[in-house]
């Protein structure tokens, strides 16, 4: 656990565990933060974990399976399955998908380290080598180089070498889970190199060739999905128990009834929703029912297994499981016999379902797909709902969703909407398309085994943290309701946790919450404020 | 001298040929998944705020609007003015602005070398002296003698100075040293000796005119002129450098075509009956034989995707679990 620069090569190393991360390392927050013992401390891992669990990158487990190597022969094995997959991850028929990205990023990388900068983690971590974005990608650059390439072992002494052993496996693997494929050091790169995709690229590697990836990715994530209907567990039973319970809350809120459309055939939108939504904040669903049948729009959920779930986590970690539930997704639009599928507040799903997944879709699962951004827009712009912006005036500033916006360009009709309903908006900084991740990006926001969601808190979260309180800074006061707006159920999620990590409810007033409960808000219909400023 | 034009003629054409070999090999990779990056500057209308088309409801039934010139300014920002290291690595650009000018410089310097030889087969010599037969065009050989001296001394200084520069940063750059391998400070130190021994050169040939007439032999196929001990090994130099240099990352400026215009700002829909879709229905015929757990190797993505029930997808499990 030494301080000084941990090397490339260092990964391979016989350590107990390479980097150990402390308070004062960590980038300063503005106030009322900037004070010692403003914040938790950091913890140790506790020591039964290290036999079973891989804490030997810094001390914190994204991978919640027992998977280290005791034996040498175990040890063995894995170096082997490891080079087994590299090989398929170079290998145009079992990785066309990336193939093309991928070479280009290993072969073009002029080690200027233009990107680092860019990484929020990097720089919040208080710059520690393993999370500097080139860091990974040139650990697998010289294990390519020199383990698959004809005279690697000495060409590598030219090249720059490294040791391929079960250290220098686990730690990658941890590694590629420490990044939350934002993909802001790609946009610095002059050459183009994509380093978020080497981390997505080592993900794949472990999930398709040994199944190995976080617990709530893959187990509890799309095998559940596809197996049980969502991600959450929610079974179609208990998501129509659901969708009557948020018919009851609306009448009380609205005055009178509205039937939610559930599984209507040939209605021109199938709307998905994040099922996360239906457990964790009924009110986004509730407030995306209000303004579709106010603005008089045809659309329907769908109960049936998968469709109620707009989530696709394979997006993160692995290509087939991808390529499965976007198919699923697009099946079951095709037998509704809609028209488009929209995607609700939920920004992975956005993106997979529109760009990444849009290339394993063809003939009768083609369907149009789209973003709900614009369609909200257009309520607003063409009037179809009376609105008073008097109703949210407090502060409110904007989250991008990465995946929404940096990685599917839908970046102004979020804004239009609040430059029109919220009066003391104001942005962060950077925003837009530069903007910061959450911290909870490619899965982290529901990663919660052990003692990840510390890290994810304390390091990944923190660059956003910082923003929303200097956002917030001529307002930050406890007496002052704040609102910080996310269209998306991973970021919400991820910054539900950070707020709560660093007290900021109690400390700032800072609550948060997605865009449409505040449309709701300013309905002119709607008597009672439909924000109720409880942090859950 | 024929060993020397041989080595000449011999390493362009390896250079050429790889070259080509590689993008080639880019050009013909498989379709992939899309993977765009915004700002995508030929999204007209948005790319200012790195919109795209999905910010309009159905987009898909309206036509896509691009601008090839968004796309154009951006490319050239980038290789005219390397923009990203400007924005995002001032203290870098400092040193890779002018050396990579030198370069373009160079590449320009032999140009005005080939032209200059043409005029001269043409039996129009390169002087300071006007030359009446080119009648209103008279003033064009002096112009060739002067540009190629002042491009050619200006790449030089650049690339030499800037070269020493680049390789005391990356020594004196913490971050950029541990990640240079030995290759890394070879690249410069092979560019700087190739410009070093260029100036040696230039010192026996001081307004290039051997220069021309050695590229009068190489591209005429006659036996060169006498030259300095110091061309010889500019020469052999430069020609181990383009032996060499497609076989490196130096290659980045064709990469650089791929990485841009075939992922960051590959955007294209995959219409219903498109060329797109048909691409994908071959590439969805591939076969995995990736093993884990939820996988089943032998079968083809398409299968995989659908054939595949949910109760099939295993897990991984602890040996002793199994």
């Amino acid at each position: 656990m030494a301080k000084e620069k941990v090397r490339i090569e260092d990964i391979s190393k016989p350590v107990e565990q390479l980097v150990k991360l402390t308070l004062d390392d960590l980038m300063p927050l503005p106030p009322p933060y900037d004070k010692p013992g403003e914040e938790p401390e950091l913890t140790e891992p506790s020591p039964d974990w290290r036999d079973r669990y891989v804490t030997d990158l810094d001390g914190y487990i994204a991978i919640d399976l027992p998977w280290k190597p005791k034996t040498k022969e175990e040890e063995e094995e894995l170096v082997k399955k490891f080079l087994s997959g590299l090989q398929k991850l170079l290998d145009k028929e079992n990785n066309w998908t990336f193939l093309q990205p991928l070479m280009l990023s290993i072969e073009y990388c002029a080690r200027c380290q233009t990107c680092s900068d860019a990484c929020p983690i990097y720089i919040s971590s208080g710059r520690k080598e393993i999370y500097r974005p080139t860091y990974r990608a040139e650990v697998l650059r010289r294990i390519i180089k020199k383990y698959l390439s004809p005279g690697g072992k000495i060409k590598a002494k030219f090249t720059g070498d490294i040791e391929l052993n079960a250290k220098t496996v686990i730690r990658l693997a941890e590694d590629a889970y420490r990044c939350t494929l934002c993909r802001r050091c790609t946009q610095t790169c002059p050459i183009g190199v994509d380093n978020g995709l080497i981390s997505h690229e080592i993900r794949k590697l472990f999930s398709q060739e040994m199944g190995i990836a976080p617990k709530a990715l893959h187990e509890l994530g799309t095998v559940q999905h596809l197996q049980k209907g969502s991600s959450t567990g929610l079974t179609p039973e208990g998501f129509k128990d659901i969708i009557e319970f948020i018919e009851d809350d609306i009448e009380e809120k609205l005055g009178r009834r509205i039937k939610i459309p559930v599984d209507e055939k040939g209605a021109e939108i199938l709307l998905i929703h994040n099922a996360g939504e239906y457990l964790s904040w009924p009110e986004n669903p509730a407030a995306f029912a209000i303004l579709f049948e106010e603005a008089g729009i045809s659309w329907t959920l769908s109960s049936e297994q998968v469709a109620y779930d707009a989530v696709n986590y394979g997006v993160w970690y692995d290509d087939v499981q991808l390529a499965r539930v976007a198919t699923k997704h697009a099946e079951i639009a095709a037998k509704l016999e809609v028209e488009k599928i929209v995607v609700g507040e939920c920004g992975h799903a956005h993106k997979a379902i529109s760009v990444v997944a849009d290339r394993v879709l063809a003939d009768e699962y083609n369907i149009p797909r789209e973003s709900c951004m614009p369609i909200l827009w257009d309520i607003v712009r063409k009037k179809k709902i009376n609105f008073d912006p008097e109703k949210n005036n407090f502060p409110v500033t904007l989250h991008d969703p990465c995946n929404m916006v940096r990685l599917m360009g839908v970046v102004e009709p979020q804004r239009k909407i609040l430059h029109e309903l919220a009066p003391q908006f104001r942005e962060m900084t950077p925003n837009g398309v530069y903007n910061y991740c959450c911290g909870g990006g490619s899965g982290f926001a529901i990663m919660q085994s052990m003692n990840f969601p510390e890290w994810r808190n304390a390091v990944a979260a923190r660059m956003k943290f910082k923003q929303i309180l200097e956002a917030f800074q001529d307002c930050i006061s406890p007496d002052i309701n704040k609102y910080v707006c996310a269209p998306c159920s991973n970021c919400k999620g991820a910054i539900r946790d950070m707020l709560d990590y660093y007290n900021a409810p109690e400390k700032c007033s800072i609550y948060y919450g997605g865009l449409v409960e505040l449309m709701v808000n300013a309905m002119v219909d709607l008597e009672e404020p439909f924000i109720e400023w409880e942090f859950h | 001298m024929i060993w020397l034009q041989a080595l000449v003629y011999f390493s362009f054409t390896v250079f050429v040929l790889v070259v080509l070999a590689k993008v080639v090999k880019y050009a013909t990779m498989p379709i992939h998944l899309r993977w765009e990056l915004y700002p995508v500057p030929h999204e007209k209308g948005r790319a200012e705020h790195g919109g795209s088309y999905f910010e309009e409801a159905d987009w898909w039934k309206k036509p896509r609007e691009t601008t090839l010139i968004g796309e154009l300014k951006d490319m050239l920002m980038e290789m005219l003015f390397i923009k990203r290291v400007f924005e995002y690595k001032r203290p870098l650009w400092w040193f890779t602005y002018p050396f990579h000018t030198g370069i373009y410089l160079i590449l320009v310097w032999f140009a005005l070398v080939f032209i200059g030889a043409l005029f001269e087969i043409a039996g129009f010599p390169i002087s300071t002296a006007l030359v009446q037969q080119l009648g209103f065009l008279s003033w064009l050989p002096p112009l060739i003698y002067y540009l190629t001296w002042i491009v050619g001394v200006l790449a030089m200084a650049l690339m030499l100075i800037f070269g020493l520069g680049l390789l005391f940063r990356r020594l004196a750059d913490e971050g950029m040293r541990s990640y240079s391998s030995p290759i890394d400070y070879f690249n410069l130190l092979f560019i700087i000796a190739v410009v070093a021994t260029g100036v040696a050169a230039w010192q026996y040939d001081s307004d290039f005119a051997v220069a021309r007439s050695f590229m009068k032999s190489l591209i005429t196929f006659s036996p060169l002129p006498s030259v300095s001990g110091a061309t010889v090994l500019h020469v052999v130099l430069l020609s181990l450098l383009f032996l060499y240099l497609p076989f490196t990352k130096m290659t980045h400026f064709f990469g650089k075509y791929f990485t841009y215009h075939k992922v960051l700002w590959e955007d294209e829909p995959n219409l219903r009956g498109s060329e797109i879709e048909s691409e994908i229905k071959k590439v969805l015929n591939y076969r995995i034989s990736w093993s884990a757990p939820h996988m089943k190797p032998g079968m083809t993505w398409a299968d995989e995707v659908l054939k595949v029930s949910p109760n099939e997808i295993g897990v991984w499990k602890k040996e002793e679990e199994k």
